[in-house]
């Protein structure tokens, strides 16, 4: 099942046009990266793909939405996206269990069962014994899985990674990848922004941006539906 | 890297015999260098012609059982303790071939660079997928990890390259 969709997408920032028609989808259960050197294009799919920004042409489909018909993109975005950036935006004064229930809070959950998510969220990715440490008292690897369990609370389907792995040592990053690996094979649909070509591998289908269209592709599917 | 040298390092945990050393000589190395038993037989053959090893009587089934011997250690401590020399490996056929690529002057050099990135990338792919299938052996996934960083460096040198040719054509 298709869980993102962009169809022919541009996207223009003044006279420079980030993105000239890009399509491109990401199924339930598929991990799908993109790749490309600075400036071709990948915060922008990215963006798009989350709905934090809007094209200039062509549509952004989430869950069968089409996100011009969508004037609350937030309250979808809380509904739909989980976001893992590479820095983290964890809030030091808040614990990690606290993390990662704010955004449920903001959903209007009462706080008991944001919590009892969050603890679920938190054994998931293997960290539920950390819950009430703050942000300061774990190792960058644990704290990367705080933000991974935020982006998965409350079931989102889609997962937006912008370089999750950070300044991780390979080995730490690798277990990133193991974790968003499982939230695929679990039934979400995740795109993932790297440079690092060894978190791609980790893909079912590697894109590579070039000057805002895709070059190539790993995947005879996309390349027969351009 | 020679036969001998994996063989003595398997002998080093105990007597075996030819079959089980190739077993284990394969498993060690994740399968990325096949051997036959007829190559496991002749290199023990040498070894024990050059006093390395030793034939220790048969296991109950009636199979030559090899020991390491004294001299067969201090080889095996010798190897390990000498650093693999940069000189020893064999030329890399991609960076020969996109030399030559460039040299030519009427190639879409490009064009071959995406074709092997992809290429590589796949092969990074599979590596990966191999490295999640397999879980349980250590040289195992050692190996596999090293497939990983080679395939990971060639991907950094394509774009390199790429960067390099297009800032050379401008």
């Amino acid at each position: 099942m298709t869980v993102m969709r962009l169809d022919e997408v541009t996207r223009v920032h003044g006279q420079v046009h980030a993105l000239k028609g890009v399509s491109l989808e990401v199924s339930s259960g598929e991990l799908v990266a993109v790749m490309g050197p600075s400036g071709s294009g990948k915060s922008t799919l990215l963006n798009l793909a989350g709905g934090l920004d809007r094209p200039t042409s062509g549509s952004v489909t989430i869950e069968g939405t089409d996100l011009a018909t969508v004037t609350d993109l937030a309250a979808l975005r809380r509904g739909s996206v989980g976001y893992v950036f590479q820095d983290l935006n964890l809030i030091p004064s808040l614990t990690a269990a606290e993390n990662v229930m704010l955004p449920r809070e903001l959903d209007g959950v009462r706080s008991r069962q944001a919590r009892g998510e969050a603890l679920a969220v938190l054994a998931s990715v293997g960290v539920d014994h950390m819950a009430d440490r703050f942000p300061e008292e774990l190792s960058g690897g644990q704290r990367q899985r705080v933000a991974i369990a935020r982006a998965l609370v409350g079931e989102r389907r889609l997962v937006l990674a912008d370089e999750p792995t950070g300044a991780l040592d390979t080995a730490s990053g690798d277990e990133i990848l193991r974790l968003l690996r499982e939230r695929c094979d679990a039934g979400a649909a995740v795109l993932l922004v790297t440079h690092e070509p060894r978190y791609a591998g980790w893909a079912d289908r590697v894109v590579f941006l070039r000057d805002g269209e895709i070059a190539d592709s790993t995947a005879v599917s996309l390349e027969s539906a351009r | 890297m020679s036969i001998r040298h994996g063989l003595l390092a398997l002998l080093s945990r105990g007597p075996r015999y030819g079959y089980q050393l190739r077993v284990e000589f394969e498993a060690s190395t994740g399968a990325t260098w096949p051997l036959n038993i007829g190559q496991v037989y002749t290199t023990l053959a040498r070894m024990e012609r050059d006093g390395l090893v030793e034939p220790g009587g048969a296991d109950e089934q009636g199979r030559a059982v090899y020991t390491v011997t004294e001299a067969g250690r201090a080889e095996l401590e010798r190897w390990f303790s000498t650093p693999v020399d940069q000189t020893d490996r064999p030329r890399d056929e991609l960076v020969i071939k996109l030399a030559m690529a460039v040299a030519a002057g009427d190639v879409d050099v490009p064009a071959v660079i995406l074709a092997q990135r992809t290429a590589t990338m796949r092969a990074l792919q599979g590596l990966t997928r191999a490295k999640r299938a397999n879980a349980e052996g250590l040289a195992q996934r050692l190996v596999l990890d090293s497939l990983i960083f080679q395939a990971e460096a060639e991907q950094r040198w394509l774009d390199h390259c790429e960067a390099v040719l297009k800032e050379k054509s401008t």
